[in-house]
């Protein structure tokens, strides 16, 4: 019981900075603008919200600094994509090169060192026996189904997402609403690093979850409670890699691949063409400008 | 007055490269400026790393080597409207399938080293295989695949190289590596080469037959996309895709060659490190290529001419950030952030410019 329990909780932690930042990306896509700056966005505000914390001396200055450097990140990628109106994936990749380097710079002109951060006990209270976060994914979750689907705004920047120009013909603000959306990814990266690991910002310590969190949101059909649901899955086959590895009797490399191998397997079989909002990644030029 | 509009936006797009060079610069200046050096200083630190003697000039040259033949292979894949995220994976499984050849195989060198070269494009290309196919077959969508598979080539490297083809006795150095790759298969030096022709670079410097592989592959290349119908079709459908379709051309099928040629040839970054400077094969050569190999076919505009300039900009920059670590307080990093900057300036003023054409187009029918 006691080791189920375990890998329930540790379970949650570890899926929910995937979950959270598969919520930043339907926020995105649904709104029409692909998002692989997750990665970059996440690298950056894991080490704000280690910088926040540690000259606030508070968990809120940590999520308070986290929150602006993911808007800033995603700033940076909605003003690229949707002002300039430049190709997305080419914006996602130049951010998160950016990144790494934003992440490195500041750690060595702050702490002195480049590849990883003093240690941090400003961190999020616990509940449960586990980073109080990752329970707070579940009214997150519900927050962002309201907003999307039972609110005004959401209807808006879906219907962006779906056919901008009947949206604009209908007197919808379109870059206001691609630049709400991509800016609330940018919030959804710095809850992210609240569970991540706020003890202690490490160069690339977001290892290609921003990357899962894309395929998991794919996976749930661009819906945040599918997006979350299939980060869980992702998560909890990482838990079982780490709470069990030992134990396996295959070789720890193959166990590791396995979230990997997982999320092509899955976009493999249950992904079609159809289910993206109709307008994804394409830029909108108003009256074919 | 058509004709100087066209001739205009090619003038124009080419700039845009240029442009985003200098805003580099000047950001550049900006950040030293702001961690508290002076301008001054730091450009002769950067002068100094690079142009300080032949050597460190050549030194520019070698590194460019990898650099080139990763944005050639992204390059390949655009022109056909392809994003390849899985250089990275590709280089490590081709370098790995290239030290196979180059470790068990005897044979005479002039067989070996063009047999491991041909078993590099080989590892590379079956390594973008299954994304390829699920792009064309399935519709789904490259980006992550290839990020998936790049991760997953890691793992699998590393338990290549750390059970079945371990290398290492007991005893040995800690780092994980394969046997030593036969002498026959070893990538020699053309230094002698360019001091003989007066170059007076020193025998440290790496530039090795790889530089020929790199200079094939972009001749090859260039011929292939500009001289070749295949390459025709690969440009008008990376242009537009849906009108390729109704020219009749096999847009899968040309899509997946594309994206194999591109595994094939990122399969060939991996050479210069493994057969001419280790001599064995690791999970642990230098990594993150691929994503250069995206900054600097963009920079080059997909052109292989133009990628032998972006490339030797990018070995540049990378030096600058040493040299600047080295006689400066400017931490390296700061070059990644230079290159992130840089590619979004040249989209951006490449945006730019194709709104300026828009709108001379439109005076001019008007």
């Amino acid at each position: 019981m006691d080791v189920f329990f375990e890998f329930v909780v540790r379970g949650l932690v570890i899926s929910s900075p995937i979950a959270f930042a598969s919520l930043g990306g339907v926020f995105s896509e649904k709104c029409g603008i692909i998002n692989i700056a997750l990665e970059g966005i996440m690298l950056v505000t894991t080490f704000a919200i280690v910088w926040g914390a540690l000259s606030t001396g508070s968990f809120l200055g940590g999520l308070l600094f986290a929150i602006i450097a993911g808007v800033v990140m995603a700033g940076i990628h909605a003003v690229v994509t949707i002002t300039f109106k430049v190709d997305q994936i080419v914006s996602g990749v130049a951010i998160n090169l950016l990144a790494v380097g934003v992440g490195r710079f500041l750690s060595q002109n702050i702490y002195g060192q480049e590849t990883q951060s003093p240690f941090n006990t400003f961190v999020p209270p616990e509940f449960l026996g586990i980073n109080i976060m990752a329970w707070i994914l579940i009214p997150v979750t519900a927050l962002v189904w309201f907003v999307l689907f039972k609110t005004k705004f959401g209807l808006r920047l879906r219907s962006v997402g779906e056919n901008p120009e009947a949206a604009d013909t209908l007197g919808i603000n379109v870059i206001l609403m691609q630049y709400s959306g991509v800016l609330l990814s940018g919030v959804m990266c710095a809850l992210a690093a609240t569970v991540l690991f706020p003890s202690q910002w490490v160069t690339g310590m977001t290892g290609g979850r921003g990357y899962i969190a894309l395929a998991a949101m794919i996976f749930g059909r661009w819906h945040p409670v599918g997006a979350v649901a299939a980060s869980l899955l992702f998560g909890y086959a990482d838990t079982f890699r780490v709470m069990f590895e030992r134990q396996i009797p295959i070789p720890a490399q193959f166990v590791q691949m396995l979230p990997y191998v997982l999320a092509v397997v899955v976009l493999a079989l249950f992904v079609g063409r159809a289910y993206g909002p109709a307008a994804v990644g394409k830029p909108y030029r108003k009256g074919g400008e | 007055m058509a004709t100087t509009t066209s001739r205009r936006e090619t003038l124009l797009r080419l700039l845009s490269p240029v442009i985003g060079f200098f805003a580099a610069i000047v950001i550049l200046l900006v950040i030293v400026v702001a961690v508290g050096e002076g301008p001054g200083a730091a450009i002769r630190a950067i002068l100094r790393i690079t142009f300080g003697n032949p050597s460190r000039t050549a030194t520019v040259l070698s590194q460019a080597i990898p650099l080139y033949i990763a944005g050639v292979a992204v390059a390949f894949a655009f022109q056909a409207g392809v994003f390849n995220i899985g250089v990275e994976g590709q280089y490590f499984v081709g370098g790995f399938v290239a030290a196979l050849v180059g470790i068990y195989l005897k044979l005479p060198p002039i067989i070996h080293i063009p047999l491991v070269v041909i078993a590099a494009m080989i590892g590379g290309a079956l390594w973008a295989a299954v994304p390829a196919l699920l792009k064309v077959g399935r519709g789904v969508h490259e980006v992550i695949t290839t990020i998936m598979f790049n991760s997953i080539a890691i793992y699998l490297m590393n338990f290549l190289v750390n059970r079945p083809f371990n290398g290492l006795e007991v005893g040995e150095s800690l780092e994980p590596q394969t046997k030593a790759i036969a002498e026959t298969a070893l990538f020699g030096r053309l230094n002698g080469f360019f001091q003989a022709l007066g170059w007076k670079i020193g025998d440290h410097v790496y530039l090795d037959y790889s530089l020929i592989v790199a200079l094939m592959v972009g001749v090859v290349v260039w011929i292939v996309i500009y001289k070749l119908r295949f390459g025709f079709e690969v440009r008008s459908i990376g242009e537009a895709i849906d009108v390729s379709r109704y020219a009749g051309m096999r847009v899968k099928r040309v899509q997946v060659s594309a994206f194999l040629i591109s595994g094939g040839i990122a399969g060939l970054i991996g050479l210069q490190e493994i057969f001419a400077i280790r001599g064995f094969y690791t999970y642990q050569i230098a990594g993150g290529l691929g994503f250069d190999g995206i900054a600097i076919a963009l920079i080059g505009l997909n052109n292989p001419l133009g990628i032998v300039f972006s490339a030797l900009l990018f070995s540049f920059l990378r030096q600058a950030g040493y040299g600047l670590q080295l006689y400066t307080s400017v931490p390296n990093s700061v070059s990644y952030v230079i290159t992130g900057l840089m590619i979004i300036i040249i989209v951006v003023t490449n945006e730019l410019v194709v709104r300026y054409v828009r709108n001379l187009r439109k005076r001019e029918v008007a």
